[in-house]
């Protein structure tokens, strides 16, 4: 089963996902249009992207919308860094999901290294 | 807490097996969550490490691009990669973890990362591609890794509810109420010995 590849986020990052053949939809990460950045997501995965990559500060947006999507095979929403101020979101995501499933925080010691 | 159950030698049979279910049960389900956790242990280090390398990477790259955007202008550079030459297709397979579907992608990649003449664009811009293309795999990689760590994290919470619930809720109360209808049965049959008693003695009596 082949599928698409689409890069989410700001119009400077997309540029470089654009070289590498990706579609590339870009997005501001302004409050009024999240809703509007949500919509385009559930559109993406709609028609079938199975790989979203997203920067970071339109992902802590759509924190909610990218949780529906965790319990599903597709699509893998990877979250990059993104230009300006760093927010760690996969990083912490990532951590969420392992308390989840350990119920203990074990990676918590590299955090404070990565910090 | 008590099953709401007649006290009668039916349902005690019926609940001994059901307790020989919910154990058996119990067990497959601890092991199932055990060994998810190791599969999940296993792999977490490998995101984690991945993840934080690529992230610097990643970052250094896309300064180094804008920064060079804004010398050459946005529109050159827009213009220059409009048409991009490299394809990337993924295809995507299942893998089966213990119960847990975990996608398996197979990467096709073709053509060269720059699409542009070097007339109008500066060195800069090309190592910012090239450093970028040899990235975008390990991106790839990171994709499907923490794809399935999110699977099996989430695989492993229900799994350890379900585990949980058994062991303390369902299998106690089983327990519970086979003693107390075992017990009922008992008092039944006393009182049952003890009536006959009374008849015989009223008997020999006359």
């Amino acid at each position: 089963m082949g599928t698409r590849i689409a890069a989410f986020g700001e119009n400077d990052i997309m540029l470089i996902f654009k070289a590498v053949g990706i579609d590339v939809f870009p997005v501001t990460a302004d409050i009024e249009e999240t809703s509007e950045a949500g919509k385009k997501l559930k559109q993406l995965v709609r028609e079938g992207y199975g790989i979203i990559f997203m920067t970071e500060t339109i992902a802590i947006k759509l924190d909610q919308l990218i949780k529906e999507y965790a319990d599903e095979i597709l699509p893998s929403i990877v979250v990059i860094p993104g230009l300006g101020e760093r927010n760690y979101y996969a990083v912490r995501n990532l951590r969420r999901a392992i308390i989840k499933a350990v119920g203990a925080d074990i990676m918590a010691e590299e955090r404070n290294r990565s910090k | 807490m008590l099953v709401n159950v007649n006290a009668t030698r039916m349902e005690l049979l019926r609940l001994k097996k059901r307790l020989n279910l919910a154990w058996r049960g119990h067990k497959l389900l601890k092991d199932k969550r055990d060994e998810l956790m190791r599969q999940l242990l296993e792999v977490i280090d490998e995101v984690k490490e991945l993840r934080l390398s690529i992230e610097k990477e990643f970052q250094s790259i896309v300064e180094r691009f804008v920064l060079e955007k804004a010398s050459i202008g946005s529109y050159q550079v827009e213009q220059e990669l409009l048409l991009p030459v490299k394809k990337i297709s993924v295809s995507i397979s299942k893998r089966n973890i213990i119960g847990v579907h975990v996608p398996v992608y197979a990467k096709e990649v073709s053509g060269d990362i720059i699409p542009y003449g070097y007339m109008n664009t500066s060195g800069e811009m090309d190592i910012a591609l090239n450093d970028f293309d040899k990235s975008i795999e390990n991106l790839l990689d990171l994709a499907e890794k923490e794809k399935a760590v999110q699977l099996m994290a989430m695989e492993i919470e229900e799994t350890r509810r379900r585990v949980n619930v058994l062991e303390y809720k369902l299998i106690p109360s089983i327990i519970e109420t086979i003693r107390f209808i075992t017990m009922k049965l008992d008092e039944i049959e006393r009182s049952n010995t003890v009536r006959l008693m009374k008849v015989k003695d009223i008997v020999r009596s006359h």
